[in-house]
């Protein structure tokens, strides 16, 4: 695991300040969030459940609205808050992919017109040149045979693989995971696992949300512990998953290494 | 158009209206009665393990699923006296053609809130030493009561509307006294104007308990 | 008590007839229904008040009065509100058209609802357009999942076109009974009338059971 350190070149690739969030009077979700990210890096956002962290990667990738704050991508505007509206950069925003923890496979299409609806209908892309490159990265993840069956035939592990080969076919320069292996039986976990610890070959820029303490620890460069909708923790992994500063971080830490034996 | 609105006359001829009312809920309100023991009997025969229950419960539940009110109406009217040789005022035989339609469809919405009672509960009254019979009175009614409620009333509020083809049998309840009002003040915009919001008056408030207990239920489960 | 099937043999010709009619009525009523409902629900999922407020008012106004009552409004008072009458067969497809429109507006709409927002949020993390969302992911489950309900919304159509006969249309329900009336045995005729409903809509329901049973399969819902 290289040092996060020295990933710290040049400029921040996503900056996010000062970001507020409620669903309502009094249910504040995020309370004021600030960190960069930088190229190059895999951040693993860990923390208990209604923490934020979900909705802080939903946020990011602009699904939600901000109530305060702003983020900035590669220096420009991307999400900002400004008299109770929030303004978000659609070209930005589909530079950005994400998996979420369901599926969300597109259950009435096959896994190739799964993979190839957005390269042509947001692209414009050619049916044939997307086909070609679906099958290259089905192939390159073992799931070349799978390319005419429909999600409801595939299992829960082949589904998420598949769901990360349609985002990868949108050439996304930043990655997002939520929970992606929360939802699946134990022995499918490993295989998603595999399929993200392979794109971390292409350098590409990851912030995972995860349950799983041993797979943050594999792939994270940088790991930030999210609770009561705050930043509490943030730091190379060897120093936040095993010996965390703040006491609630070393609480959950504990606790989650009891949970699973 | 030279039709001059009165609205008017349908207030003056208000009595006959309000008791064909009363007479439409009455039926209503006993029919579905009826129908919410009936349909749960009807509902434990669907799922009992026997065929001998299962088969004339399903042919029950079919045959009124897939005919028109109308004719089963009709049959109740026309053909019950001479078949049972027996007597029923209008009303009685409004009530148990009402009643057992209505069964056959809330016997299909129990099957569902019956099969949909969690097993833990069911295996805790065996636990407990409960005889079958008390632990679907004392646990399976109750719950799947619950559970059914929404369509129980749906049900309810088509029951008060299909009680509305009485008429054609007359049945002197609210359509029927519509018809003849309009008939005899020559006013049938004003006449079914009116009935139809009544008829709406009292199903829209029962909807929209429905939509209630939905939305709260879909909460809960969130 | 002697019942005596032949006598309705013999009225076979005309209860066909009437036959023919229903079914008529209930092919007709359902496409144009279905094509209003699809409006409606469109009309109701669509951001402006205009015009999912009257819409929703349509089908709430539909669904809590009885059908009967809105039949007797299209023959006796539709008339007199446009100034010419329509013919019997046109009141009948008005009334039940207009009927149908409310219930399958309603089904559409859940079939609209039922699409979760995770796959609303899985078209925005691909960078899906709202109209290639709605075009390419939206709709086609949406209609999907409402072909059972629509098939299941025909049946209950088939059997709510008996009471045109109360206005006045030939059709099954009207000329089964006149014959009742005219040869005085009731229990034959309606039984067979009865009979013949069933045995249309009866097969009919387990169509949409395996339709649906199969697209539960496939959509894996």
């Amino acid at each position: 695991m290289t040092d996060s350190q020295s990933q710290r070149a040049g400029d921040p690739l996503l900056r996010i300040e000062s970001l507020r969030k409620s669903y309502g009077a009094g249910h504040p979700v995020l309370q004021g969030v600030d960190f960069e990210t930088y190229a190059g890096e895999r951040i693993v956002v860990i923390g208990p459940s209604g923490g934020g962290k979900s909705t802080l990667l939903r946020v990011i990738m602009g699904l939600e609205d901000i109530d305060e704050g702003l983020i900035t991508f590669k220096g420009r505007n991307y999400v900002s808050a400004a008299g109770g509206r929030t303004r978000i950069d659609a070209g930005i925003r589909r530079s950005i992919g994400m998996v979420f923890q369901h599926y969300t496979l597109f259950p009435h299409l096959n896994v190739m017109r799964n993979l190839v609806l957005a390269p042509c209908k947001v692209n414009h892309e050619t049916r044939a040149s997307a086909t070609k490159r679906g099958l290259a990265l089905l192939e390159r993840f073992g799931l070349a045979e799978k390319a005419g069956a429909y999600p409801s035939q595939l299992s829960g592990g082949q589904k998420q693989r598949v769901a990360i080969v349609r985002a990868l076919m949108m050439d996304p320069t930043l990655m997002l995971f939520d929970e992606v292996t929360s939802a699946l039986d134990p022995e499918l976990v490993a295989e998603v696992e595999q399929v993200i610890l392979q794109l971390t070959g292409q350098d590409l820029p990851m912030v995972i949300v995860t349950h799983d303490i041993w797979f943050a620890k594999r792939i994270a460069s940088r790991v930030l512990f999210c609770d009561g909708g705050r930043i509490v923790e943030d730091g190379p992994p060897e120093q936040v998953l095993s010996n965390p500063k703040t006491e609630r971080a070393r609480d959950f830490v504990t606790r989650v290494y009891h949970a699973n034996g | 158009m030279g039709y001059a609105y009165d609205f008017d006359a349908i207030l003056r001829n208000f009595g006959p209206l309000l008791n064909g009312l009363e007479l439409s809920l009455e039926i209503a309100i006993a029919a579905n009665a009826i129908a919410i023991a009936l349909g749960f009997l009807i509902a434990l025969m669907l799922l009992s393990r026997s065929w001998l229950l299962r088969l004339p419960a399903t042919a029950f539940v079919e045959f009124f699923r897939c005919t028109p009110f109308l004719v089963q109406i009709f049959w109740f009217f026309y053909c019950v006296p001479l078949l049972f040789n027996v007597f029923l005022s209008s009303r009685a035989l409004g009530i148990l053609a009402l009643g057992l339609i209505l069964s056959s469809f809330n016997a299909e919405a129990f099957r569902g809130a019956v099969q949909a009672v969690p097993r833990e509960q069911i295996d805790a009254g065996v636990a407990l030493g409960l005889s079958p019979w008390r632990r679907v009175v004392h646990i399976i009614f109750p719950a799947a009561l619950r559970l059914a409620i929404p369509v129980l009333l749906t049900n309810g509020i088509l029951a008060f509307q299909t009680s509305s083809l009485l008429s054609l049998v007359a049945v002197e309840e609210l359509m029927f006294n519509a018809k003849m009002l309009s008939s005899k003040i020559y006013r049938p915009i004003e006449t079914f104007t009116v009935v139809a919001l009544i008829y709406f008056a009292i199903s829209l408030p029962i909807s929209q308990l429905v939509n209630w207990f939905e939305r709260r239920r879909a909460a809960a489960e969130g | 008590m002697d019942l005596d099937f032949h006598v309705v043999w013999t009225f076979s010709g005309a209860l066909a007839q009437g036959l023919r009619l229903s079914v008529t009525l209930t092919v007709v009523c359902m496409a144009l229904g279905s094509l209003l409902g699809a409006l409606l629900a469109l009309a109701r999922t669509s951001g402006s008040l205009w015009l999912s407020l009257p819409a929703t008012a349509y089908v709430e106004l539909l669904r809590g009065t009885p059908v009967l009552i809105q039949l007797f409004w299209v023959f006796f008072c539709l008339p007199l509100v446009i100034g010419f009458e329509p013919s019997n067969f046109a009141s009948g497809v008005i009334a039940l058209s207009l009927s149908m429109g409310a219930i399958t507006a309603e089904t559409f709409r859940a079939a609209l609802r039922s699409i979760s927002r995770d796959q609303k949020d899985a078209c925005a993390a691909l960078g899906l357009s709202r109209w290639a969302r709605t075009r390419y992911v939206v709709l086609p489950q949406a209609l999907l999942r409402a072909t059972p309900v629509l098939l299941s919304n025909t049946i209950t159509l088939f059997k709510e076109s008996a009471l045109v006969s109360a206005v006045g249309l030939a059709d099954l329900m009207f000329i089964g009974g006149n014959i009742s009336n005219s040869v005085g045995r009731p229990i034959e005729v309606l039984t067979s009338v009865a009979a013949i409903y069933f045995v249309i809509a009866f097969p009919l329901t387990r169509v949409v059971t395996r339709v649906e049973k199969g697209m539960l399969r496939k959509l894996a819902l």
